[in-house]
């Protein structure tokens, strides 16, 4: 009987095997032609000057510069401070909206589809609406501030180095929250309905049953949601890039628009291109996100066991 | 509820395709604040920030017998007018040639680069910004004396030797390419109305006398309209950095072989008083020319395709405006104003038809061809064989950006490998007051000398040393390429 089984089971697992391999195939070639093979083609040029026509070997050079620029690690330094910027307001928004929306309130459907339009608009069309909002002279934002008498005088939204970053983490709080809202309405759709029940025979109010119930119950969800935001936030550049290029005075200069603009961005007819630099910095700045999403994921292990 | 939940889902969806739709588009126009927004996205079309890749003629076939000329260009702006006399000359010529044009205005550089290495690139191309470094230095093009030499029409019309600029055009006794046309350096363009209302009549010749007319105009706008307007691309470029090449300060010391910032101090001073008189806001070059054109502010500085810009994109119908020359420090003229050379072909080395392509360079930089193209108002004339031909009455407002005595082109300046920001982000910086002026000129100083005497130790470039130079004829000494 036993010999029996033994005969079956590979050719069970080899033909299920197979479609499985087929399904998988393409994303496979596709992860490896567009991601994997480009990450491995920049290791070439790390130790050369490289301006897309001619490549020169410079040995560490790149290197030492990598360790002494200091507009590179100010970049990274800009990076926490708005991915923390990000974070600290996306997240409780995207999940307060998630959990009044999940109560089924009268128009929730239309209120989600209100909420998602900014995710499906491309980033650099709602950087250049946003350009338009954040004007000192006529922008839209300081006349509302004005007319509320909030303001005194217009805000230099794009042109102050006091007010620029909270310009740009605004523009990025309204163009991913409701990717993260509806991230949080999938998870509370999977909460039990009983668990509310236990929670209102318990005597639970609304305020108890969201903390000792909702959160708990999300925390798998949360941990998915807050690994994808961070590793979102160290790589945002696009809105920033067409909002204030940066600037002003490299205020909000991310990690990865500096590494645009040294690829591509700056040449003139003084500089070059520099890709080889670039691709050095690419390497460090995948290294930075990466250690970060492992400090992440060390920290909220157990964010995994919380319903257990 | 349920079809009034379906009505709002369709309403939601169409509203996402369309915003989806409006994304995807080529056009990206941007509209200025308030009201010069709808002028601004009607300049889109011919805007700075728009990129596009068109194949004229995509559909064509070669007729047999006939010689395909493959020709990229990155001008897209004289596209009719090119196309229009590429056709005439497809029926007309003797040669069996037939020109095929294809406008690349997105990565050009890279586009050339990447069908060279694939072995599709055309046989023509484009050359206005090629850099030789990049181009010359790795055999994409060829060196093009044999043909000029040889044909004697060219050399009249065109004057190559005349217009031979080093690193430019021009490297160890080899013509690349040739220009036929070129921009004008930087202009004021101001509004005459605006400036009467304060008095004025005529822009100043010196900083100081500019800064206080800017200023004086914004007191009288109390807050209505403002002085002056400067763009957030390339700001430093579009007044201060030119003012500086006509006070005699430029930004590479050719004749000890080194980047040397020190002069700008006094401009980047200046600057800062004019940014305190200026219309609050940078936006791009677009918005700001719209806003120009709403009498937002009354000084606007940029080069001859302001011209174009100003009568066609977006007219200016309400009051008139004027073109003068820009304020130097203190009214003397020390150093020539840039400026740039444009209209150039040049051939790839990899072209099977090299003759054929250059009988099609010939033609596009014919007395015929240039003519009606100088006249139609989308370049100034270089040489003067084209200048005496062509009658300037019908070049509309590019009359009022003739070529100054003092303009001049600058040889190439050794293109570094630099660490962080240019020198026109770092001045403009310093002019914003976000970094201060002597430690910005300092670390300037500091980079860009690094990076040139690491890349000539490393062999990416070579030390351009002019012992002749003269700010006033920068074109004119006789460069030395220096290897330490």
């Amino acid at each position: 009987m036993d010999v029996k089984t033994n005969k079956v089971r590979p050719r069970r697992h080899n033909q299920e095997m197979l479609p499985t391999s087929l399904m998988l195939l393409p994303s496979t070639l596709l992860l490896i032609v567009c991601s994997i093979y480009p990450f491995v083609w920049i290791f070439r040029y790390v130790c050369y000057n490289y301006n897309g026509f001619t490549a020169t070997y410079t040995g560490t050079k790149n290197l030492e510069r990598l360790v002494k620029d200091k507009q590179f690690w100010q970049s990274v330094g800009t990076t926490f401070e708005y991915a923390g910027l990000k974070l600290l307001f996306i997240i409780p928004l995207a999940l307060l909206l998630a959990v009044m929306l999940h109560m089924r309130m009268k128009g929730h459907n239309l209120q989600r589809g209100i909420l998602f339009m900014p995710t499906v608009i491309a980033t650099s069309i709602s950087g250049m609406i946003f350009a338009f909002i954040f004007a000192t002279q006529n922008g839209i934002l300081n006349a509302i501030l004005q007319n509320l008498h909030l303001i005194k005088t217009p805000v230099k939204w794009l042109t102050s180095t006091d007010y620029v970053m909270a310009a740009v983490t605004i523009l990025a709080v309204w163009g991913g929250l409701g990717n993260y809202m509806l991230y949080f309405i999938t998870g509370l759709d999977g909460v039990s309905e009983d668990c509310y029940e236990s929670a209102k025979i318990d005597g639970a109010n609304g305020f108890k049953t969201f903390f000792f119930v909702t959160l708990p119950m999300l925390a798998p969800v949360l941990k998915t949601v807050l690994m994808l935001a961070i590793t979102s936030a160290f790589k945002d550049y696009e809105a920033i890039m067409v909002l204030s290029k940066g600037g002003p005075g490299n205020r909000s200069m991310v990690m990865f628009l500096y590494i645009y603009n040294t690829i591509f961005g700056t040449a003139n007819s003084s500089t070059q291109p520099q890709i080889g630099y670039g691709a050095l910095l690419s390497v460090a700045a995948a290294l930075i996100v990466g250690c970060v999403t492992v400090i992440y994921l060390f920290v909220s292990r157990k964010l995994d066991h919380i319903t257990e | 509820m349920k079809r009034l939940n379906k009505t709002v889902a369709a309403v939601l969806a169409v509203s996402m395709a369309a915003a989806l739709t409006a994304c995807g588009g080529s056009d990206t126009a941007n509209g200025a604040t308030g009201t010069a927004a709808t002028s601004a996205s009607n300049a889109a079309s011919g805007s700075e920030t728009q990129a596009v890749t068109t194949t004229a003629q995509s559909d064509e076939t070669v007729a047999e017998g006939k010689t395909l000329i493959n020709v990229w260009t990155e001008d897209r702006h004289d596209q009719d007018y090119v196309q229009q006399m590429i056709d005439q000359y497809n029926q007309e010529n003797t040669d069996n040639i037939q020109i095929k044009l294809t406008v690349i205005t997105e990565d050009y550089k890279n586009m050339i680069s990447l069908a060279y290495n694939g072995g599709t690139a055309p046989d023509v191309v484009g050359a206005n910004g090629l850099p030789l470094n990049q181009f010359a230095d790795t055999g994409i093009l060829i060196p093009l004396n044999d043909y000029i030499d040889a044909d004697q029409t060219y050399q009249t019309v065109n004057e190559p030797y005349t217009h031979a600029y080093e690193g430019r055009n021009y490297q160890n006794g080899q013509l690349y390419f040739v220009f036929s046309g070129m921009r004008s350096g930087v202009r004021v363009e101001y509004n005459e109305d605006l400036l009467e209302k304060s008095g004025y009549t005529e822009i100043p010749d010196n900083l100081t006398d500019y800064v206080a007319m800017a200023q004086k105009i914004t007191d009288d706008g109390a807050g209505s309209y403002y002085g002056i307007g400067f763009t957030s691309s390339s700001p430093f470029e579009r007044l201060l950095e030119m003012s500086a090449e006509i006070s005699g300060v430029y930004y590479y010391d050719y004749i000890n072989g080194k980047f040397d910032f020190s002069g700008y101090k006094p401009f980047v001073e200046k600057g800062q008083e004019l940014v305190a008189a200026a219309y609050p806001d940078q936006q791009g070059v677009d918005n700001m020319r719209a806003l120009f054109t709403e009498q937002s502010f009354a000084l606007w500085s940029n080069a001859s395709q302001e011209a174009g810009v100003f009568t066609s994109q977006l007219p200016i119908t309400d009051f008139d405006w004027g073109v003068a020359a820009i304020p130097s420090l203190d009214g003397e003229i020390k150093g020539a104003l840039e400026t740039s050379p444009t209209k150039a072909y040049g051939i790839i080395s990899t072209s099977q038809n090299q003759d054929a392509a250059w009988k099609v360079i010939a033609y596009f930089q014919s007395e015929d061809f240039l003519k009606g193209y100088l006249e139609n108002g989308y370049c100034l004339p270089i040489t003067d064989y084209m200048t005496s031909k062509i009658d300037s009455s019908k070049t509309g407002r590019l009359a009022d950006f003739s070529k100054l005595d003092y303009e001049d082109v600058y040889p190439a300046v050794p293109s570094v490998n630099l660490q962080g920001d240019d020198y026109r982000t770092v001045l403009w910086n310093a002019v914003m007051g976000y970094v201060d002026v002597d430690e910005a000129i300092e670390d300037l100083n500091t980079r860009y000398n690094d990076a040139l005497d690491s890349d000539v130790a490393s062999g990416s470039v070579k030390r351009l040393v002019i012992k002749d130079y003269d700010p006033l004829h920068p074109s004119a000494g006789t460069a030395e390429y220096l290897s330490e």
